[in-house]
C-alpha cells in the first residue's frame, strides 16, 4: 500500500534510476543492430542509424550458437522436469509418511542448503569424469536435480494441505501412491509452477557447472558459449555480432520472465504484490 | 494420525536421497579428503596432511583474493540493501506506473552473468564503452575501469549492484505488504511525520527481511566468480581476483586439485562463519529489543 | 448379531492417556451418539473405529469381523468429517466416485449409486461443480453422499452440526433423521451438543474423562443419570445439585432436607441409599414459583417466551434454578417461594452416583 506521495525529488531519482537500469540494455540492443565495420573505433556510431539485422542473420547461419540454444533448452527443461518429479516424491515422503530415519534424513537434506557449490565442485568434477558423464546431457542435468531447497519447499507446501483429505482418501480405500497421485499432487500445482520457473531460470543461467563439465564447444549451453565468445573476442571487430549474441541469449529468458511474471512475484511475496 | 512406521515411505524419498548422497554428500566428504592430498590432473595423489593449508596461509595470491572478495562484498551489500529498500518503499503502490518501474528494476535480475558481463564490458570500456563515449562527449577523459588496479573492484561492484537489484527489492516489497495497516493508522493518529514513520515503524517491522537480504547477499557475493573472470580476468595483476576465481584457476588452469580443494574448504568455512555470525548477532539484537 | 463391538479399547498419545478400557456393543441399524465435552476421548474413539488411529490395546469388531487390524478402506466404514474434507480439485461427481473407483467398481455401478445418492440428497444439479462453488450446507450433503455411495455397514459422523448456523442446523437435523430411516447401517455420531444427541440418537453414550459414563436411550439418560456428570451435562439449563441430609425414619422412600431446612419427599427407595454425604438433584421443571415453599432470592431472570428461567439463591446461599410460566412477573431481587416436586428429585451420593425413583 502506498505510503503517501512521492516527492518530486523522489520521482526524479526514480526516473534517473530507471534510466541507469535501462541504458546498458538499450546500448547493447543498439550495438547489435549496427554493422561491425561501422563500429570499429567508433562505438558511438550505435547512437544513430543506419541499423541492420545482419548480425542476427549471422547468428542463425552460425550453427554453433543455435546448437548452444538447443543445449540450453534440453538441459533446462530436463532439469526442471527432473526436479519437479523427485522433489514432489520426496516432499510427499517427508510431509506425510512415517518411515525410519525420516527426521534425520530431513535434517541432512536441510543442511545441504548451507553448502556452497564451490565446496563440492572439484570432487564432483572428478566423480563425473570417472562416470564418463562429462560433455553429455545427463552430466549437465544431474547436479541440478540435487535441490535441497526444492525438497524443503515441496515438503512445506504439502504439509499445508489439510490432513483430513488424506484421511478421507484412506477411508476411500486409496493406497499411499493413489493419495499422492490423485489427491496431493494436483493440489500442489501452484508450488510446482513456482519451483519450475525458478529451477528453469537457475539452470538456464548457470555459469558454473556447465563451464566445468562441458569442454567441447558443441556441448556448451548458451550461457557458457556466450562467455567463450566474449573471451575469444578480439577488440572491436565483431562488436555488433557479439552484442547480437547477447541479445539473442536474453530473449528466451525475457520471454520466460514475462510469461511467468506472476509466479516469480508471488513466490517472493508469498502473497500478491498487486 | 499415527500409522505404522513403514519402510515403503523410504521409496518416495529414495530417488532424491540417493542422488543427494552421490552428488552432494560424497563429494563434500571427498573434497575434504582431496584437500589433504597433493593431486594433479591424473588423479594420482599422495597424502600431505595439512600442507596445503599451510601453503595457503603463506600464499600472497590467495590472501589477496580473499581481501578482494571481502572488499567487493563490503562495497556491494550495504549499498544494494539500501537501494533495494528505497526502491521497495517508493514502488509499494498499486498504480500502473509503479508496476512498470518495478518491472524495469527487476529486468536485469533474470539475465545470466555472462550476458551481464558482456553488456557491462561495453559500458565500462574506455574506448568503446557507453560510459567512455559519454565522458568523451562531455570533454572528460574516460575512466579506465577495467584496466586500473584501483577501479577494477569498484567496476565489479557497480556491475553487480546493477545486476542484483531485483530480488532484494521483491523481498522488501513482500515484507512491506505484510505490515498491518493499523500500525500506520496509529502513527498517523499520533501525528508522526513521514520520516518518523519510516524509521520508527517501517524499518523495524522489516527487520527480518533486512537481515535475510543481508545474509543472502553476503553469502552470494562472497562466492563471486563470473564477473571477476569475465570482466577483468581477475586483473589487472590480480587486483580484482576473487577467492572463487583463485579456486577456479588453481584447479582448472594449474590442475592443483588438492591445493584448490583446500582453498574451497577455507572459503566454505568463511562463508559459514560469516553467515552464522550474522544470524547470531541479529538474533541477539532482536532479543535485546533494539 | 451385534453390528459393532468394542472390547477394552485403550489409547494414549505419548504419556497422555486418552481412552481407558472402553467397551460397548451396538445393535444393527442403531443410531448412536458419542456425547461428551472436548477432551473426553469421543473423537479418538471414532477415529479408532475408522482406522485413522490405532488403539494401544483392545479389539474392534464389525458384524462379526475383526477390523482393528485392517486399513481404513477395507473396514466397510464411511465417515463424514467435521469440515467435510471434500477433494477441492475434483467435481462433486468425482468426489463421490473416488472411493468406488479405488474399489474397482464397474462404471455402471458407480453411475447408479451416484445417481441414487444424489437424488436422495437433492444434489443432482451440483454434480459437475467443485466444492469451492458450493455453500456450507451443500458441501455437507455432498460429504454425506460420498459416504452413502459406499454402502457401508457403519456411518461415522464427526460433529455434523457444529459448523452450521442455527437455521441450517435444524434443517440438517431433519435430514440426518431421514438418513437414519433410509440406510441399512448403524450410525455413530460424535457431538458435544446434548440437544443433537438427544434428538437424533437411539442410544446415547456419554463420555467424560476417557471413560464411558453412561449408555442408554436419551430419555433414560435424562431421567435416570448415572452420575453427577451426566446429570449436569444433559439438560439445559443444568440440574441443580444441593447438599442435603437424610431424614431418619421408617418410610419406603427417602426424605431429605436441604440446607435451608426445606423438606423434600423423594420417591427414591430409602434402602438403596448409602451412608455418607448426599446431594439432591433437581431439574428446573421440578422447581416452580408458587405461593408457598422454600424461600429464595432471585438473582437472574431469563424470559424464553414459552417459559421463564429463574436463577435464585436459597436461604442458606445454595443456588437453585426454577421455572415459571412464560408471562411470569418475577424480577431480579424479588423474594419468591419455590415449590419443589419431590417425586422428580434425584439423589447423588458422595461419589456422585445417582439414585432415582423406582421404576413403575
Amino acid at each position: 500500500m502506498a505510503r503517501g506521495r512521492l516527492t518530486p525529488l523522489g520521482w526524479v531519482l526514480l526516473v534517473i534510476g530507471a534510466a541507469i537500469m535501462l541504458a546498458p540494455l538499450v546500448w547493447t540492443l543498439l550495438l547489435s543492430l549496427k554493422n561491425n565495420a561501422a563500429l570499429v573505433g567508433h562505438s558511438e556510431a550505435a547512437l544513430h542509424g543506419p541499423y541492420t539485422l545482419e548480425n542476427y542473420a549471422a547468428i542463425f547461419g552460425n550453427s554453433l550458437t543455435t546448437r548452444w540454444l538447443l543445449n540450453s533448452i534440453i538441459v533446462s527443461l530436463g532439469t526442471t522436469a527432473g526436479v519437479l518429479v523427485i522433489t514432489s516424491l520426496a516432499g510427499y515422503g517427508f510431509a506425510r509418511l512415517d518411515f525410519p530415519f525420516r527426521r534425520t534424513l530431513f535434517v541432512i537434506v536441510l543442511l545441504g542448503l548451507a553448502v556452497p557449490s564451490q565446496a563440492v565442485i572439484l570432487p564432483q568434477h572428478q566423480l563425473f569424469a570417472w562416470l564418463h558423464l562429462h560433455n553429455s546431457y545427463p552430466g549437465l542435468m544431474l547436479p541440478g536435480l540435487v535441490a535441497p531447497f526444492g525438497v524443503f519447499f515441496m515438503t512445506t507446501y504439502m504439509r499445508g494441505i489439510p490432513i483430513e483429505l488424506d484421511e478421507a482418501a484412506m477411508l476411500d480405500g486409496a493406497s499411499r501412491w493413489t493419495i499422492f497421485w490423485r489427491v496431493i499432487l494436483p493440489l500442489t500445482i501452484p508450488a510446482q509452477s513456482t519451483l519450475a520457473v525458478f529451477t528453469f531460470l537457475g539452470s538456464w543461467n548457470d555459469y558454473w557447472w556447465p563451464l566445468i563439465s562441458a569442454t567441447r564447444s558443441d556441448m556448451y549451453t548458451l550461457t557458457v558459449g556466450l562467455a567463450a565468445a566474449q573471451m575469444n573476442y578480439a577488440q572491436t571487430s565483431g562488436l555488433g555480432y557479439l552484442m547480437a549474441q547477447a541479445v539473442f541469449a536474453s530473449i528466451p529468458i525475457f520471454i520466460v520472465y514475462i510469461v511467468f511474471q506472476k509466479q516469480i512475484v508471488r513466490a517472493m511475496a508469498g502473497t500478491n504484490v498487486r | 494420525m499415527s500409522g505404522t512406521r513403514d519402510w515403503r515411505g523410504l521409496l518416495f524419498v529414495a530417488p532424491f536421497v540417493l542422488l543427494y548422497g552421490l552428488i552432494l554428500v560424497f563429494p563434500l566428504l571427498r573434497g575434504l579428503w582431496l584437500s589433504l592430498n597433493q593431486v594433479d590432473l591424473f588423479g594420482a595423489g599422495h597424502f600431505v596432511g595439512a600442507a596445503n593449508y599451510a601453503r595457503l596461509a603463506r600464499d600472497p595470491i590467495f590472501a589477496a583474493s580473499l581481501m578482494n572478495t571481502f572488499e567487493v562484498t563490503l562495497m556491494i551489500v550495504p549499498v544494494l540493501t539500501v537501494l533495494a529498500l528505497a526502491l521497495a518503499l517508493a514502488l509499494n503502490r498499486a498504480t500502473k506506473g509503479a508496476a512498470i518501474f518495478r518491472g524495469i528494476f527487476f529486468s536485469s535480475a533474470v539475465l545470466s552473468v555472462t550476458i551481464v558481463t558482456l553488456i557491462w564490458r561495453f559500458v565500462l570500456a574506455p574506448d568503446a564503452g557507453l560510459l567512455g563515449d559519454l565522458w568523451t562527449a562531455l570533454g572528460w577523459t574516460p575512466l579506465p575501469f577495467l584496466s586500473d588496479t584501483h577501479l577494477a573492484l569498484p567496476a565489479l561492484a557497480l556491475t553487480t549492484i546493477w545486476w542484483s537489484m531485483g530480488f532484494p527489492m521483491l523481498l522488501f516489497l513482500a515484507g512491506l505488504q505484510q505490515i498491518p495497516e493499523d500500525m500506520y493508522e496509529a502513527a498517523a493518529l499520533d501525528n508522526a511525520s513521514r520520516w518518523t514513520t519510516l524509521w520508527r515503524i517501517t524499518v523495524p517491522a522489516l527487520r527480518r527481511t533486512i537481515v535475510l537480504v543481508v545474509m543472502l547477499q553476503t553469502a552470494a557475493q562472497l562466492q563471486m566468480f563470473g564477473q571477476s573472470q569475465l570482466l577483468t580476468a581477475g586483473g589487472p595483476s590480480g587486483a580484482s581476483r576473487t577467492a572463487v576465481l583463485f579456486l577456479f584457476e588453481t584447479a582448472f588452469a594449474q590442475w592443483q586439485l588438492g591445493y584448490a580443494s583446500a582453498a574451497a574448504e577455507v572459503l566454505f568455512l568463511i562463508i559459514l562463519a560469516v553467515t552464522v555470525t550474522q544470524y547470531w548477532a541479529t538474533g541477539r539484537a532482536t532479543a535485546q529489543g533494539k | 448379531m451385534a453390528s459393532l463391538e468394542l472390547k477394552g479399547v485403550r489409547k494414549a498419545f505419548g504419556s497422555t492417556p486418552v481412552l481407558d478400557d472402553v467397551s460397548l456393543t451396538l445393535e444393527s441399524r442403531e443410531f448412536i451418539a458419542f456425547l461428551g465435552p472436548s477432551g473426553s476421548g469421543k473423537s479418538t474413539l471414532l477415529r479408532i473405529i475408522a482406522g485413522l488411529e490405532t488403539a494401544d490395546a483392545g479389539e474392534v469388531w464389525l458384524e462379526g469381523r475383526r477390523i482393528d487390524r485392517l486399513p481404513p478402506g477395507d473396514r466397510g466404514v464411511a465417515m463424514v468429517f467435521q469440515h467435510y474434507a471434500l477433494y477441492p480439485h475434483m467435481s462433486v461427481r468425482e468426489n463421490m466416485a473416488f472411493g468406488l473407483k479405488n474399489a474397482r467398481a464397474s462404471k455402471d455401478e458407480i453411475e447408479r449409486r451416484i445417481a441414487d445418492a444424489a437424488a436422495v440428497l437433492e444434489i443432482d444439479p451440483l454434480l459437475e461443480r467443485k466444492p469451492g462453488q458450493l455453500s456450507g450446507g451443500q458441501r455437507q450433503r455432498v460429504a454425506i453422499g460420498r459416504a452413502l455411495v459406499k454402502e457401508p455397514k457403519l456411518f461415522l459422523l464427526d460433529e455434523p452440526l457444529s459448523n452450521l448456523d442455527a437455521a441450517l442446523r435444524l434443517r440438517t437435523r431433519v435430514e440426518l433423521a431421514q438418513l437414519k430411516q433410509r440406510v441399512d447401517a448403524a450410525v455413530i455420531m460424535v457431538t458435544h451438543d446434548q440437544a443433537e444427541a438427544m434428538t437424533l440418537a437411539d442410544r446415547v453414550i456419554v463420555m467424560n474423562d476417557r471413560r464411558i459414563q453412561q449408555v442408554g436411550p436419551p430419555m433414560e439418560i435424562y431421567t435416570r443419570p448415572a452420575n453427577t456428570f451426566v446429570a449436569q451435562f444433559v439438560g439445559s439449563p443444568a440440574m441443580t445439585l444441593s447438599p442435603a441430609s437424610l431424614v431418619q425414619g421408617e418410610g419406603e422412600f427417602a426424605a431429605l432436607t436441604l440446607g435451608d431446612g426445606t423438606l423434600v419427599e423423594t420417591r427414591v427407595p430409602r434402602t438403596s441409599l448409602p451412608a455418607g454425604e448426599l446431594r439432591i438433584g433437581l431439574r428446573p421443571e421440578a422447581v416452580r414459583v408458587a405461593r408457598s415453599g422454600a424461600k429464595a432470592k432471585v438473582e437472574l431472570v431469563e424470559r424464553l417466551g414459552e417459559r421463564t428461567l429463574i436463577y435464585a439463591r436459597l436461604a442458606d446461599g445454595q443456588p437453585i434454578t426454577a421455572e415459571d410460566s412464560g408471562n411470569s412477573r418475577v424480577r431480579i431481587g424479588d423474594e419468591v417461594s419455590l415449590k419443589i416436586e419431590g417425586a422428580s428429585a434425584h439423589v447423588f451420593d458422595a461419589e456422585g452416583a445417582g439414585y432415582h425413583r423406582a421404576e413403575s
